[in-house]
């Protein structure tokens, strides 16, 4: 019995720990994959330290937690106070109720509610950037509340009543009695309060994911749109570095206590708590003023939103733009002013258009910059969400070809320029060469090949979707009637049960690692995948007579009318054209750019070699104007704009490939616990019948 | 002047959970336009949504139900451990919840993934491929190991507080190990299960990311659909008026596990 004890324990603990050892491992790893080890290498440590996105993550989220759980402690235990002292019973219990809410209700539903308010209350104020830094912070301040509550009322009871008396008696003042005395015997309380507020704000994801903004960024919400695409090993690094020292610190703290319990009286030890807490506080405070004083020196920031994977990131020894943007504005502003300032690239991305089209929506979100896709660009000049753009401040504007200077959905037919083309591509059909069979591919049916069941991957968003299936069946993606929009749901429908899953930027790590084998992605996104697996190739589909029927697409930069600083926004889109960062990013994307500073380049076309032509020579650069009119995706008119996300709606609700073992597993459960009720109050009767009849005879047998 | 030491979490718990609670009714009820209407909720009846409902319960009841029975064992035996041990364990269960939950679910992925850690393990040893990633199975696995820790810390402060005493005197009276188990130690560790339950249910029903990246998009739940309503569709008033009903199924499920709980201490006195 005790071994069996001992190795149950074992597995549980084995159970807990394996994610953190896989992660742990693995940020050794010299190569980045999550599957192959292929020799220790400390490179992600040091990478980490040098990526200054997850530093600025992480000093965000240590702010964010210190000054929420401070703040929260606070009011919390002024509060704790208070609710002592009533003497109304229903206030009392109502305040607790009211208290208790953030606790009860789900993570997500405590998000939206005050998403919900700050939205709305930014609409009355006809404020563009309510969300940001405040927002988190009440959010945080607000689920912590209730821990330091609940933590601190129950010392304020075992208080002995009298003691707060006597020192009244004693000639106290009220406050003098509350710092004293009161204040010392909840200490423990709020001590521990303040901890679990500062672990919970630390760890928060769900909260912060629904009221944060575009200008910060913690750590949780970093590591999420991370795990999107895939996630670097020097987060791993990172987590194993929080892991160790959260581990040192517990052991340490259990040394001490354990010494300090047979060394020290109550007092010594009262007292000892309460040198730890306020040490805690100066730490507190002492970190928040360095922090603060490191900014001190003006800065510029520039909000820029865009797609995962769509800049040269100063990954593989490539340049990083925003790195170099930062500094090249900084001393270009030098120069003209006279002034130094710190410039600084808040960079973050999504995964689609409809995401990006949410975010602006709410109206709640500031971006400078943002590059959506065609079509998006048509509805966003529609219901003027971006801005035009003053092309004196963008010189370099002149090097765009003449035929993407106004393309269809941006046509300058009101004298404006509202986008800069950054890329254009193609929809291809990316697979696994060592799984997938020659002949089964060419054309869209790829994606609908029983044979590949379970391998398959779909795009992740409507209109991709949509597209794809329109496409395989001869359908017009951009005049479709609700019947046609009908017939493509009915074939998504249908091959939902052999899709493997529904990705965005996901698509890296499953086609690479061969997880998965078949999947629609967009062009410059396959070579960069073919480029770290051979096994990959793609294809662009082709209807019978050969002909490409696929979407082609323009991606461009433009300034949202929310915008705080558009010269500011200008200068990046200006520098973005420059002949350096351009074909730093073509180079890195391998999409096809618009810039002739980059297709005349000699050494980025050595560079491309044989991907040269399928970027650029596949389609003829004559054919592209007409190309864009057929295929390109155009703004749907508003009813099919509803339609299309309520059929979305009912595709992925949709379950058709759900087991339904689960249901039943589920009614056992049920029926056992049911059951277990009744027996118990079966067996809860007769024992009162019992007890009664033992009752009823006693009397008469004595 | 103690009294008003309260005031301003008064005035904080009306500005941030109140009027915020009103604003998830006012758009469960209202249209784009800002019209009254009952249209969102009305469109929760359609059989995909009922089902998303149903599957989000499913899923939730049984990661409770499994983290019931591997917590229920833990825990009893760290009760029974010296006391320096026990401080050292519930240490260990507690730690991992220091590593973020949303890269330790990710790091599952790279375990259970066809081509994945125990896949090549198992295709070394010879052992075929076994399908894990992506089914119902897998999402629930996620749950239970996120949400464990929740489940064993209550039960085990509940019973590390159990009388020795009551228990030595019901062998006395000669129950068996058993009977002990059924008898007493599980009636006086009730109030742990129950807030180890809630705090296990909660969670799970409503998580969004778990589902996603363990069950690959397949099995949409409550969560899922929520989110997917403000970061996507940009439909909150569908979006609210799911979460209302949420609010309202979690609510009910409290009140019948309290009930519940309550007439089992009866049986217990």
């Amino acid at each position: 019995m005790k071994t069996a004890n001992k190795v149950y324990t074992w597995l549980v603990f084995i159970f807990l720990y394996m994610p953190i050892a896989v992660l742990i491992f693995y940020s050794f790893n010299a190569s980045n994959s999550t599957s192959a080890f292929s020799g220790f290498s400390l490179y992600w440590y040091k990478e980490l330290f040098s990526d200054s996105a997850t530093l600025t993550a992480l000093k965000n989220t240590l702010i964010l937690a210190i000054l929420s759980s401070v703040i929260a402690t606070v009011i919390g235990t002024l509060a704790a106070a208070g609710i002592y002292k009533m003497k109304n019973k229903y206030v009392k219990s109502g305040i607790m109720a009211v208290t208790n809410i953030p606790m009860m209700n789900p993570e997500i539903v405590t998000g939206i509610s005050m998403m919900l308010l700050f939205v709305f209350v930014g609409g009355l104020v006809h404020s563009s950037s309510t969300l940001g830094f405040g927002t988190l912070l009440i959010a945080h301040i607000t689920f912590n509340l209730p821990y330091v509550i609940l933590s601190v009322l129950p010392k304020f009871k075992q208080m002995d009543k009298h003691l707060p008396e006597a020192a009244l008696d004693l000639g106290c003042t009220p406050a003098q009695s509350f710092l004293k005395v009161e204040l010392p015997n909840v200490m423990s309380g709020i001590v521990s309060g303040f901890i679990m507020a500062f672990t919970l704000s630390l760890d928060d994801f769900v909260i912060s994911y629904f009221t944060i903004g575009s200008g910060f960024e913690t750590l949780p919400i970093r590591i999420y749109s991370m795990t999107k695409k895939r996630v670097t090993p020097d987060m791993y690094a990172l987590s194993a570095l929080i892991f160790v020292t959260i581990l040192i610190l517990l052991i340490l703290s259990n040394m001490t206590s354990d010494k300090e319990r047979t060394r020290m009286s109550q007092k010594a030890k009262k007292r000892a708590k309460i040198a730890v807490s306020s040490v805690f506080g100066v730490i507190g405070v002492v970190t928040l003023i360095v922090l603060i004083a490191s900014s001190g020196t003006k800065t510029l920031t520039l909000n820029v939103y865009n797609w995962g994977e769509y800049i040269s990131d100063g990954s593989d020894d490539s340049l990083d733009v925003n790195a170099a943007f930062e500094e090249y504005y900084a001393q270009k502003y030098y120069e003209e002013t006279g002034e130094r300032v710190k410039v600084r690239v808040n960079y973050t991305t999504y995964a689609s258009n409809e995401d990006l089209y949410a975010k602006l929506k709410s109206g709640a979100n500031s971006y400078d910059v943002i590059v959506p896709s065609d079509y998006m660009i048509e509805r966003f000049i529609k219901e003027g969400l971006i801005q035009p753009i003053n092309l004196e401040n963008v010189p370099n504007y002149q090097y765009i070809k003449d035929d993407f200077k106004h393309p269809f959905y941006d046509t300058g037919a009101d004298g404006n320029t509202y986008s800069v083309m950054y890329t254009y591509g193609i929809v291809g059909i990316i697979y696994n060469t060592e799984k997938v069979d020659e002949e089964d591919i060419g054309g869209w049916d790829l994606l609908w090949n029983e044979k590949y069941k379970g391998q398959i991957l779909q795009f992740n968003n409507p209109r991709d979707a949509f597209g794809t299936a329109m496409y395989s069946l001869g359908i017009d993606v951009n005049n479709a009637t609700e019947e046609e929009w009908r017939m493509a749901l009915d074939e998504l429908r249908k091959q939902k049960p052999i899709v493997q899953s529904y990705v965005m930027d996901e698509v890296y790590n499953k086609m690479e690692s061969g997880e998965a084998w078949i999947a629609a992605y967009y062009a410059g996104d396959c070579l960069s995948m073919i480029e770290n697996n051979e096994a990959l190739d793609f294809y662009y589909p082709q209807d019978e007579e050969g002909n490409y029927i696929t979407n082609i697409f323009a991606d461009a930069m433009c300034i949202p009318t929310s915008c705080a600083n558009k010269e500011l926004a200008e200068e990046y889109i200006n520098f973005m054209l420059s002949e350096e960062p351009a074909i730093a990013n073509a180079e890195y994307i391998y999409y096809a750019s618009p810039n002739t500073l980059v297709t005349e380049n000699a050494e980025y076309q050595d560079y491309l070699e044989d991907d040269y032509d399928v970027i650029y020579g596949t389609i003829p650069e004559e054919d592209l104007p007409e190309l864009f009119d057929k295929y390109a995706f155009r703004n749907l008119p508003q009813d099919k704009l509803e339609l299309e996300n309520r059929l979305w709606e009912e595709l992925k609700v949709d379950a058709s490939s759900f087991d339904p073992s689960v249901y039943i597993v589920c009614a056992v459960m049920v029926a056992a616990v049911v059951g277990f009720g009744i027996f118990k109050y079966v067996q809860k009767r007769k024992r009162r019948k019992l007890y009664w009849n033992n009752n009823a005879k006693s009397p008469a047998t004595a | 002047m103690h009294r008003l030491a309260a005031a301003p979490h008064i005035v904080w718990s009306v500005l941030f959970i109140i009027a915020p609670l009103m604003f998830v009714i006012y758009y469960t009820f209202t249209d784009a336009n800002g019209k009254f209407t009952f249209s969102n909720i009305a469109s929760l009846a359609q059989a995909s949504y009922f089902e998303i409902f149903m599957r989000s319960i499913c899923f939730a009841l049984i990661a409770t139900a499994v983290c019931l029975v591997i917590a229920y064992p833990i825990a009893y035996f760290i009760s029974k451990a010296k006391p320096k041990t026990q401080k050292i364990l519930m240490m260990l269960v507690m730690l991992p919840m220091w590593t973020n939950f949303l890269i330790r679910t990710y790091s599952w992925m790279a375990l259970l993934e066809d081509t994945g850690i125990i896949n090549t393990f198992l295709g070394k040893i010879g052992l075929g491929p076994i399908h894990m990633i992506n089914t119902a199975g897998a999402v629930i696995l996620g749950m239970v190991y996120n949400y464990l820790p929740y489940m064993i810390l209550p039960i085990y402060s509940v019973m590390s507080k159990i009388d020795v005493k009551l228990i030595e005197a019901a062998y006395d009276l000669g129950s068996n190990p058993f009977q002990v188990l059924t008898g007493v130690i599980f009636p006086l560790s009730l109030s742990g299960v129950i807030s180890g339950v809630t705090m296990v249910f909660v969670p799970s029903i409503s998580t969004f990311y778990i589902s996603q990246k363990l069950g690959g998009g397949n099995f949409d739940l409550i969560g899922d659909t929520i989110e997917r309503q403000f970061q996507t569709a940009y439909n909150y008033n569908l979006g609210a008026a799911i979460s209302f009903v949420l609010m309202i199924l979690i609510m009910i499920s409290m009140g019948i596990m309290n009930k519940y709980s309550d007439g089992e201490t009866e049986v217990v006195v």
